[in-house]
């Protein structure tokens, strides 16, 4: 259960990452990229199946929980190996591993309720429909309008 | 007293973390990362029980010892980010066909900063396309 990005939708304002700060003692495990002028994408854990930061996690501080991939700071030892482990560089040490958590225990991650464009989500039928809607609509219309 | 085995440590500085006393000291410059242990006889035993190497035992007589390690570069920007036998490590707990991206990129010898922007660029890439896309 990852966040799901519409970056057609992401208007590059960082809100999901000082919304990030905010609940987790001002760190940010969200990170906004700008591809110029062309758009803005926030880069987020992708909570993998496999899990290559758990996997070389030696003390089972990272583990899997359902489809999320959790993290238990007392069995941390800041060793840094699930950040070289990470292969899209979201899993960062300073001393202890910090990651996106999904918020838990909240029910919704705090950058989703957060994102004024509705650019967030964890639900992938919402996410997949609305492509789909998309590519429908450029269909109906000849192309992009 | 601490000794430890050179060709088993991996630089991780684990040992330094979980140390309540202080005497495993980290210095870290741009190119270079320095593991010094000092002589300890704290009655403790946690930097041992937490190495992921299992590098350490505890002795009766040890001297100070350090450890010098060179950080690999990152094959994009160049920034030195990482102890090699750590990453020789990563590679070694992972699956390959985990250890390249779709592009084939092997991705463990790239530092995180760059791993993000590759990310955010794919991601890009992807949307622009389908924007401009014209239906048939």
């Amino acid at each position: 259960m990852p966040v799901y990005v519409d970056i057609s939708r992401c208007i590059g304002c960082r809100s999901c990452e000082v919304a990030c700060q905010r609940v987790h003692e001002g760190w940010s495990h969200v990170n906004v990229h700008y591809a110029g002028y062309h758009a803005a994408v926030p880069v987020f854990c992708h909570h993998c199946q496999e899990a290559t930061c758990a996997k070389a996690c030696y003390t089972s501080a990272l583990y899997k929980d359902g489809e999320r991939t959790a993290f238990a700071v007392d069995k941390c030892t800041g060793c840094g190996l699930c950040r070289l482990a990470c292969p899209f560089g979201v899993v960062w040490t300073d001393k202890l591993a910090h990651k996106c958590d999904l918020c838990s225990p909240r029910e919704t991650p705090t950058c989703i309720l957060t994102c004024p464009a509705n650019a967030l989500t964890t639900d992938y039928e919402s996410a997949s429909r609305r492509a789909r809607a998309r590519a429908a609509m450029m269909v109906a219309h000849g192309g992009r309008r | 007293m601490i000794k430890v085995d050179p060709a088993l440590c991996i630089g991780c500085l684990a040992c330094s973390n979980v140390c309540p006393s202080k005497n495993i000291v980290r210095d870290d410059t741009i190119e270079k990362r320095t593991i010094s242990w000092k002589k300890c006889g704290e009655e403790c035993d946690l930097c041992v029980e937490f190495c992921p190497a299992r590098a350490l035992t505890l002795v009766a007589e040890s001297e100070e010892t350090s450890i010098v390690f060179e950080l690999v570069a990152c094959r994009i920007c160049g920034a030195r980010y990482a102890t090699e036998p750590m990453l020789r490590r990563i590679e070694g707990s992972l699956p390959e066909a985990l250890q390249k991206d779709s592009s084939g990129l092997a991705w463990i010898w790239i530092c995180p900063i760059c791993r993000r922007n590759i990310e955010a660029e794919r991601a890009t890439r992807e949307m622009v396309l389908g924007r401009s896309r014209k239906s048939p």
